[in-house]
């Protein structure tokens, strides 16, 4: 174990160090074996795939490391294997009994792709395929590269050099004005740019201030965050304590949601052992700066998401949104000046910090700048997590990232937005995705997970599970959010059963006004959408339950004689 | 704490099988350095106590409170807010169900409703013989491209339909043992 860096020249030692260590890895004679795990991996029997690797390296004496998940969940269980004198290839699925063949190089048929920029033989780079080919991989260049529990790794690829930047060659303005170039815009739904944000903190004259990151996730429809902690849990921490030295806070948090535990324990380790070499704590690296560290963590209640309700749930009371103003970074965690951000934004401000603002700002779109997380669900050939430049299509996305349908699967919808906006058809694939093109159409970026959804479900019945969601999730502090989702969840029942009328379709109407305009917080304000979306886009199939009795894609349990047919008699 | 009444809502909780000493012991790794710290420190207290016994008892609460510095009706506000929480035993089995997006456009809804119809149970229910609790989570397990997917006794089931969820609770529950088996807490 290394000691405590106390100066400048300790860090450069210790990352000189870490480097060489790196090198040495990918240039030595020894095979090495890498295990991507996590909590989508793990699950299907990664950790048994790294014990059937260990088994081998003890006869052979070859390295094995645990490395995390890269995304690509099609591929899961994968190996990573480096023979000497090649490029290290990517194997996957493999199964725990396949792993003695695989590594007597007996299963070359399970390649799928060399990390790195060329092709070995037939081996095309993973670069080059279609999962990874529109990607660009600035939150994810360390998934499925580092062991995620080494600090040596994570500081052999350039971990905390941005931090080390801030600490010695830039003011805090200088660091924010980085951030504010960049206008990276908050990845937590809202999209509000993060350099602002951070402006108003450092102004705040209230201290001390804090610095929280939002890693709760508790959201349906989306997996990136966990898997951005899980993979390279060093870059958030950077990116938190990079916030935490910008405007000033005395100590930063993460709050990660508890469904999450892989997530967590992954997190902890990487503050402990930031904490053990000193970039935690007082007077960090020499440089008269002190920064502290907790972390904290939700107990499955979606709203404590929402940024003033999670800073309650980490002052110990119910999370439980207020109004604003006062805004968190004037009011915030013990009533001082709060600096929140999203795992995702944060994520980025290392590579912000060391390549530029400008650099930054070079990538995607004309107000929706650099890459963004995505995540999919549902029947698709090659699911899994990606980041792509914003501004990429929908298209892209859907047929070559994730490989188009599976087969004996109909498309029929795209949601987005999650439990907050409409879905999306076929006609709309050429959009480019970012925080603004899908409004028009009903849709919504959000946090980035899309969900697919094929010909056997039912827009009324998907439409009432995710307005029951919101129902269920509402924290019931006001009455038009506490109210008014059980009384859509009412309405769209009774369509759902057959026994709805044309008059329920203006009565949703009307009640989700209510809901929207008088609701407390960000989620009373858009609990109706996806039930208004999902009319807007399926209106004849709303109509099918109502007038004809009938759900065409046969998922309600309709009960009643069709009006039309009753009509008729 | 002793005479007091207890809060509202907690009163007819069954006799609690949680060893209080355990829950100290537990709580000597949340050592708060001020009020706010111990405020702070609440609620993963009682996720470590929920996720060690699979509930938190009123008995337990108390001792929280007590060791933090508040009140049993302050943690007991924190147990019935927070969907992970519990305040009576588990049954001898323990299923996660997740009902995120992925999974209910895989066919969760059904597993759900045969949940209620066949084995007589909703989210956060045990069923009359003891023998099966379930938690279902709104959120995503995160295990996407197996669903639909649950986690049951700590093992990960994917892929699940009516049949295969059904015949998987008659052989996790006829092969007996517990969740406690499972569990990695
Ligand atoms: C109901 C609700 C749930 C939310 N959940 C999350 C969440 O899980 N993670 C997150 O980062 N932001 C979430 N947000 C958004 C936060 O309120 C906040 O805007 C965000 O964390 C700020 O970070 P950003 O600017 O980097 O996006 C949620 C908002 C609402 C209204
Ligand atoms: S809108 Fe809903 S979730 Fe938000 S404060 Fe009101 S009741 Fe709570
Ligand atoms: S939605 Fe169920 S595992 Fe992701």
């Amino acid at each position: 174990m290394e000691s405590r860096l106390n100066s400048r020249a300790d860090f450069e030692a210790f990352r000189a160090r870490a480097r060489e260590r790196w090198n040495d890895l990918w240039e030595g004679d020894r095979m090495v074996a890498s295990v991507g795990l996590d909590s989508s991996a793990t699950p299907k029997g990664a950790d048994k795939v790294l014990s059937a690797c260990k088994a081998v390296a003890y006869d052979t004496g070859m390295i094995v490391r645990e490395v995390s998940g890269n995304g690509a969940t099609w591929m899961e269980p994968w190996v990573e294997v480096k023979r000497p004198g090649q490029p290290p290839i990517v194997y996957g699925p493999i199964d725990p009994d396949e792993v003695p063949a695989l590594l007597a190089g007996r299963l070359e048929s399970r390649a799928i792709g060399v990390r790195g920029d060329t092709a070995f033989g037939t081996i095309p780079p993973l670069s080059e395929i279609p999962f990874f080919k529109p990607q660009q991989r600035i939150v994810l260049q360390n998934a499925g590269i580092i062991d995620p529990g080494s600090i040596e790794d994570a500081i052999g690829r350039g971990a905390y050099d941005a931090y080390f930047k801030v600490l010695f060659e830039m003011s805090q303005e200088e660091a924010i004005a980085e951030v504010t170039t960049a206008n990276v815009r908050g990845r937590g739904g809202a999209g509000f740019p993060a350099g602002i944000k951070w402006e108003s903190g450092r102004k705040a004259k209230v201290t001390p201030k804090f610095v929280v990151c939002n890693s709760h996730e508790g959201e349906p429809n989306v997996y990136k965050d966990r898997r951005i902690l899980e993979s390279d849990p060093h870059r958030v921490l950077e990116g938190i304590l990079i916030a935490c030295i910008s405007v000033g806070a005395e100590r930063g948090y993460n709050y990660i949601g508890g469904e999450h535990p892989v997530a967590i324990a992954r997190f902890r380790k990487a503050v402990a052992d930031a904490e053990r070499l000193g970039l935690i704590g007082r007077n960090v690296l020499g440089s008269g700066k002190d920064v502290f560290f907790r972390v904290r963590t939700g107990g499955g209640a979606y709203i404590c998401g929402e940024g003033s309700a999670l800073m309650y749930s980490i002052m110990g009371v119910r999370g439980m949104p207020r109004t604003k103003p006062p805004r968190s970074v004037e009011e915030g965690i013990w009533r001082r000046p709060t600096v929140a951000n999203n795992t995702e934004t944060m994520a980025n401000i290392p590579s912000i910090i060391l390549n530029g603002g400008a650099w930054y700002a070079s990538i995607g779109t004309e107000k929706s700048k650099g890459t963004k997380l995505m995540t999919v669900q549902g029947p698709m050939q090659t699911p899994g997590l990606v980041e792509v430049p914003m501004g990429t299509t929908l298209r892209t996305l859907m047929e070559e990232c994730w490989g188009g349908m599976k087969p004996g699967f109909t498309f029929k919808g795209i949601q987005t937005g999650g439990v907050s906006a409409g879905p999306l058809k076929e006609e709309h694939f050429d959009l480019p995705v970012d925080f603004d093109s899908l409004t028009e159409y009903g849709g919504m970026l959000g946090s980035g997970g899309f969900v697919v959804f094929d010909s056997t479900i039912c827009a009324v019945d998907f439409a009432r599970y995710l307005t029951a969601f919101n129902r269920v999730e509402s924290c019931s502090k006001c009455v038009p959010c506490h109210r008014g989702n059980p009384a859509l969840v009412e309405i769209v029942d009774r369509i759902r059963l057959g026994r709805g009328s044309m008059e329920d379709l203006a009565l949703i109407e009307r009640t989700s006004k209510h809901v929207i305009e008088l609701s407390l917080c960000g989620l009373g304000q858009v609990a109706p959408m996806p039930l208004l979306g999902m009319m807007k886009q399926f209106p004849e199939e709303f109509r099918a339950h109502i007038l004809d009795g009938v759900c065409p894609a046969g998922a309600c349990p309709i009960d009643r004689r069709p009006a039309r047919a009753a009509a008729a008699d | 704490m002793g005479e007091a009444a207890p809060p509202a809502g907690m009163t007819g909780i069954v006799q609690s099988d949680i060893d209080l000493d355990v829950v100290r012991s537990i709580l000597q790794r949340f050592q708060p350095r001020d009020h706010q710290e111990a405020q702070e420190l609440i609620l993963g207290a009682l996720q470590e106590v929920n996720e060690h016994f699979g509930y938190v008892s009123l008995e337990a609460a108390e001792v929280v409170a007590e060791h933090l510095g508040t009140t049993a009706t302050r943690v007991y506000a924190l147990l019935t807010f927070y969907a992970d929480f519990r305040t009576e035993p588990r049954g001898k089995h323990f299923m996660l169900l997740c009902h995120g997006m992925s999974c209910f456009v895989g066919g969760s809804q059904r597993l759900v409703q045969e949940l209620k119809d066949r084995w007589g149970i909703e989210d956060g229910e045990t069923t009359a013989d003891g023998e099966l609790t379930v938690q279902v989570v709104n959120g995503c397990l995160g295990v996407c491209d197996r669903a639909p997917y649950c986690v049951l006794d700590g093992h990960s089931v994917g892929e699940l339909t009516v049949e295969s969820l059904n015949e998987t609770l008659q052989r996790v529950i006829a092969a007996g043992g517990s969740w406690k088996d499972g569990h990695h807490g």
